[in-house]
């Protein structure tokens, strides 16, 4: 992979929301995560990709 | 949310519990992901292309209409319709992570970077809010997915009133001479063909058997009515070697 620089395109959080729950996404810039926290989920960015799967987000403590 | 079930679904031919679907699906798909257009290509001696285009030309893309291209992968479908709606946008959204970073390599999507959006999501369980959507397509995506009617109540949500479903599936052939032809065709060239050019037999063994599982024309258009849709229609491709449905978010 050579896009490893792309980065997330704010814009996008625009059109996001939880897929578990429809709410509304907080940005962590930092550690590149997409917060739900209706759900306790923070979902990865990798390579300026959203991943929106259930399976691949982290549980908040 | 990850309860299980001993509901079971197909995987081509194999049964598999529902929850282990996804999994094998991304697994198919992770494997093909950097020949998947050659493959696709040599599959449907081109054909794909031709029926992609018809695809575009039912759908007559305008300007300014925003796409979610479900199962969009290698951008197929987005850079087509970009590129006859003039402007617009359009959010490609797919299971399966290397499935993007192919297509975002492509030389379209550097042109047309400003216009897409790369999202790795779930058809049954949609990033969106409602009413998002002007279109909404699914080209060779929605017999992989686990439980394709709540793929298309997914597609019902997030449209907008007025908006516009199109899927492009294989579909099945009015006769039963011309069927067993076919059959003969998928499933002796095509897992070969899969072996050949991408060391991949079992992937497209796979997609031989899911094609002949899927709905026919007529039931999956009950499909989509259920989910809502008005005006639902079908359109045969290649004598129904595909198929295209259509339907309306009123």
């Amino acid at each position: 992979m050579t896009e490893n620089t792309a980065s997330f395109d704010r814009r996008m959080l625009e059109a996001l929301v939880c897929p578990l729950t429809q709410a509304v996404l907080e940005y962590d810039a930092e550690r590149q995560e997409l917060i739900s926290k209706p759900a306790n989920l923070a979902f990865p960015i990798r390579n300026g990709i959203p991943i929106m799967l259930e399976d691949e987000a982290r549980p908040l403590e | 949310m990850n309860q299980t079930s001993d509901k079971t679904t197909h995987f081509g031919f194999e049964t598999v519990r529902e929850e282990d679907k996804a999994g094998r699906v991304q697994g198919v798909f992770n494997s093909v992901a950097s020949k998947y257009d050659i493959m696709n290509d040599v599959m449907s001696v081109g054909i794909h292309r031709v029926w992609k285009d018809a695809m575009m030309d039912w759908l007559a893309p305008r300007p300014g209409q925003r796409l979610l291209d479900v199962a969009g992968g290698t951008g197929d479908i987005s850079f087509r319709f970009l590129g006859r709606a003039g402007h617009g946008h359009s959010t490609v959204l797919d299971l399966t992570e290397p499935m993007l970073v192919e297509g975002r390599k492509r030389a379209e999507a550097e042109q047309m970077a400003d216009s897409l959006d790369w999202v790795t999501g779930d058809a049954m369980a949609l990033p969106f809010k409602d009413n998002t959507f002007d279109v909404y397509t699914i080209s060779f995506g929605i017999r992989n997915v686990t439980r394709p009617q709540e793929a298309l109540n997914e597609a019902f949500r997030v449209l907008k009133p007025g908006g516009r479903l199109m899927v492009l599936e294989f579909s099945q052939l009015p006769n039963d001479g011309l069927q067993k032809l076919y059959d003969l065709y998928s499933f002796n060239v095509i897992p070969r063909m899969g072996k050949l050019i991408a060391n991949d037999y079992d992937s497209y063994q796979y997609l031989v058997e899911s094609i002949r599982k899927f709905p026919d024309q007529e039931t999956f258009l009950g499909m989509v009515r259920k989910a809502g849709f008005e005006n639902a229609k079908y359109r045969n491709l290649s004598m129904g070697i595909a198929a295209l449905h259509s339907g309306w978010k009123i």
